[in-house]
């Protein structure tokens, strides 16, 4: 309760205090420091590029949001493993100011882990104790327009730095060791629908940022920024300005999407192309191949999110996976999921690089999405095609009717199939593990031109109170397609998951459950009541030789889990 | 199962936020007191009392179908004044008074509101069944998305608890037939629910207190 309202104060205090400073001849303190040894500042070691590249096969630290550039979520310690994991205890809890919705990664170098929190805190904790090293409270604008809740996925690090994105649409770097504010950079204007709360990615001296607001009508973008001083290096336009595409009629599965061919192109030569409005945010961080100096991202939905009649055309890069040039920002490839979307169907969930076999067996460099579709996708890297697509994680059912005036239901909801919920792969068995909601809903669509940055949702898209929502964890072998496992959850699910090569899977639930499964049979081994919903991706990392399992339980604002303000470290005796 | 393992590495969450938020809100009246009368350019005090006319002196208004302001979030009052100025929510006296202001006025106006205490109108708690079919609603529609957990919101997204019972149902009418059409979102979110779910959802958002907010 207090930390929600403490951000609201904090809010309401930033702009009082911003005023106080032109009194004052110091600023605001923005900065804590908790214990002694935190007067020190952080023991930081500075992190070099080779850390970054080699990440997945580092057990002591935790680099990435998603492990490694690949993003496979996979640790490659087996200190815990399915023999003992039975045994798992907390080492520490950690609790911080802000309780609200948790979706951060925590990120550990050297001894010190940094997490972040709803509204732009970031903790730097020691990873061994749980003490705090630092506490940073980014001063945010008055202005914020933001979907699903004032969430943050996680900071970036690189160098001295640790680089964070905020909700009024601001790209910061701190000092490591100290938590003060190095640069910061405004990324879009926050009063036309921009925000953010994705991790950013640092990679090659430069940091790579997406941009959320489609439902917004904000026109999205990936960016490059210098990490040393902030500049711009790149700009790509999620949306390009011929968005039109090639008037698809099914999607990348070959179902038909009963679109209007005819009415759309009429509304094109009418109104043309919508590219300036067409939403197109990035929820999520890119993976990036070094080798073939390529990143990999996927692009969220077309705005307005219901109302396809005011922009005709496949809408793209929207719902799609895409390739750029690392150093230049240059379109390479892309492949839409659902052209034309009006169900809010985007591609959310990080996309992971992982070797598959392709139609003929031959084992290829692959990408991999987890969609709201409730579909794995199986990407060939080079040219970003389809090689297949999963049985469905979830139940599919009256896809793809189009929205009506009063609503007409489908499964899935608008939230999935897999929502922004990384996923995590154990390359040793060609397994995929996606957490899924079963959530249907009622679509319903209503015209309205843009608002000017506000709430553009085309209609409203409603959980049906009568209907039961649940979820599931599903191990996919994305070598074949089809399903390994599948447990199913009492609540939806999100968060994310983590993989271990002590063949293990953990990730965390609605209800404040925390557990690991068996990464070949989905047996749960071990549960932990958090107290809050666990609805943010775990990390691994040792210290002194003993492996430690974190995450976060805080809840999550977008299907109202039960808040907490806890950052939970887990480890043997 | 949680606390036995908790360390002691900060003060008890409860206690310190609750008197953090106490300093903060100390520090703002004190603060924007001064800076009322400071920093405001020429006119605004004047505003500021012609706002009082209508939206209370001390911060309660004087009909229960306008808003209350006081606390209410700095970046919503912002574009709220934004939007009568440009005509994209209308309201006869609202667009008179907007008139004249400057970008730099209203966004003085709205930290000067924002900064001020939300006040306490102690608006009654609905029965158990009227509260079960607002929560109902609440929950099909998804409404703690933007405005959270406790109804507070956040930017320029209003609070919307302990709001005036009275004018969240106008506004929710309003927004229904789109005669407030400064946020066609929220006018599709209220035409999914139905006529009959106004009232329980006004009574309950407006019986509501935010813990830590000093009301």
């Amino acid at each position: 309760m207090v930390g929600i309202r403490s951000s609201h104060a904090h809010a309401a205090a930033v702009g009082t205090l911003l005023a106080f400073s032109i009194f004052t001849a110091a600023s605001a303190q923005e900065i804590e420091h908790k214990s002694k040894e935190a007067v020190k500042g952080a023991p930081s070691p500075t992190v070099t590029q080779d850390e970054l590249t080699k990440a997945a096969q580092d057990t002591k630290q935790f680099l990435h949001t998603n492990g490694n550039y690949e993003q496979t979520r996979y640790y490659l310690g087996k200190q815990i493993n399915t023999a003992n994991v039975a045994k798992l205890r907390p080492a520490w809890i950690f609790q911080m100011d802000v309780r609200e919705s948790l979706e951060t990664t925590p990120i550990i170098v050297g001894d010190v882990m940094y997490v972040t929190t709803s509204f732009d805190h970031v903790y730097a904790l020691n990873a061994k104790t749980g003490e705090q090293y630092w506490h940073y409270k980014h001063k945010m604008g008055p202005i914020t327009t933001y979907c699903c809740g004032p969430n943050n996925r996680g900071v970036a690090v690189y160098d001295d730095k640790v680089y964070l994105a905020t909700l009024d649409a601001k790209l910061i770097a701190l000092d490591a060791k100290t938590g003060s504010l190095v640069w910061e950079t405004e990324l879009a204007d926050p009063e036309s629908g921009y925000s953010e709360t994705m991790a950013p990615t640092a990679v090659n001296g430069k940091i790579i940022i997406g941009t959320n607001g489609g439902e917004y009508g904000i026109r999205g973008f990936v960016r490059a920024y210098d990490a040393k001083t902030g500049k711009l290096v790149w700009n790509f336009d999620t949306v390009p300005e011929n968005s039109v595409g090639v008037w698809a009629t099914k999607d990348a599965t070959g179902k038909d999407l009963h679109r209007d061919i005819e009415a759309e192109k009429a509304q094109f030569a009418k109104t043309g192309d919508p590219y300036k409005t067409l939403g197109g945010g990035v929820w999520q961080n890119p993976a990036v191949d070094l080798k073939l100096n390529r990143i990999f991202f996927v692009v969220g939905n077309p705005s307005p999110d219901l109302d396809g009649s005011q922009r005709p055309g496949d809408n793209l890069y929207t719902d799609s996976l895409v390739s750029l040039d690392l150093d230049t920002g240059k379109y390479v490839c892309h492949l839409q999921y659902i052209p034309h979307d009006v169900w809010d169907f985007d591609a959310v969930s990080p996309p992971i690089l992982v070797d598959v076999k392709d139609k003929d067996g031959k084992v290829i460099p692959g990408v991999i999405h987890g969609g709201k579709t409730g579909f794995v996708y199986v990407h060939d890297r080079k040219d970003c095609s389809l090689i297949r697509f999963s049985e469905p994680m979830v139940a599919q059912e009256n896809m793809w009717s189009l929205p009506t005036a009063d609503g007409v239901r489908m499964l899935p909801g608008a939230n999935g199939g897999v929502e922004w919920s990384p996923m995590a792969v154990n390359p040793k068995h060609s397994l995929a593990y996606a957490i899924n909601l079963h959530q249907p809903m009622t679509y319903q669509v209503q015209s309205n031109p843009y608002p000017d940055g506000k709430l553009w949702l085309g209609g409203a898209f409603k959980v049906i109170p009568s209907e039961e929502s649940f979820g599931n964890v599903t191990a996919v072998n994305y070598d074949t397609g089809k399903i390994k496992w599948q447990v199913k959850t009492p609540e939806p699910m999100m968060g994310g998951a983590l993989a271990t090569a002590g063949d293990l899977v953990f990730t965390g639930e609605a209800n404040g459950w925390f557990r690991a499964y068996n990464a070949e049979s989905g047996k749960v081994l071990w549960s932990f009541q958090c107290g809050a919903g666990v609805n943010a991706p775990p990390s691994a990392y040792s210290l002194d030789g003993k492996e430690y399992i974190v995450v976060g339980a805080g809840g999550n604002t977008q299907i109202d889990f039960k808040r907490g303000n806890n950052i939970i470290a887990f480890t043997l005796d | 199962m949680l606390l036995p393992y908790l360390r002691a590495q900060k003060e008890i969450p409860g206690v310190f936020g609750m008197r953090h938020i106490a300093i903060s809100l100390g520090l703002i009246a004190a603060v924007t007191a001064f800076t009322a009368k400071s920093s405001f350019a020429d006119g605004i005090d004047d505003k500021v009392q012609l706002c009082s006319g209508c939206h209370g002196e001390n911060g309660i208004p004087q009909e229960k179908s306008t808003p209350i302001i006081w606390g209410q979030n700095e970046g919503y009052l912002y574009i709220e004044l934004r939007d009568f100025k440009s005509g994209a929510r209308k309201n006869d006296q609202m667009s008179a008074i907007v008139a004249d202001l400057s970008k730099q006025d209203m966004k003085a106006l709205a930290a000067h509101f924002a900064g001020l205490k939300w006040p306490n109108t102690a608006q009654p708690s609905p029965s158990k069944d009227i509260t079960k079919q607002a929560l109902t609603v609440i929950g099909s529609i998804g409404c703690t998305s933007c405005h959270l957990d406790q109804y507070q919101g956040d930017g320029s997204t209003p609070r919307l608890a302990g709001q005036q019972s009275g004018y969240l149902q106008k506004t929710m009418a309003d927004f229904r037939d789109r005669s407030r059409g400064n946020n066609p979102g929220m006018s599709d979110l209220l035409n999914a629910a139905q006529p009959a779910d106004l009232d329980p959802i006004a009574q309950y958002l407006a019986s509501l207190t935010v813990i830590g907010g000093g009301q």
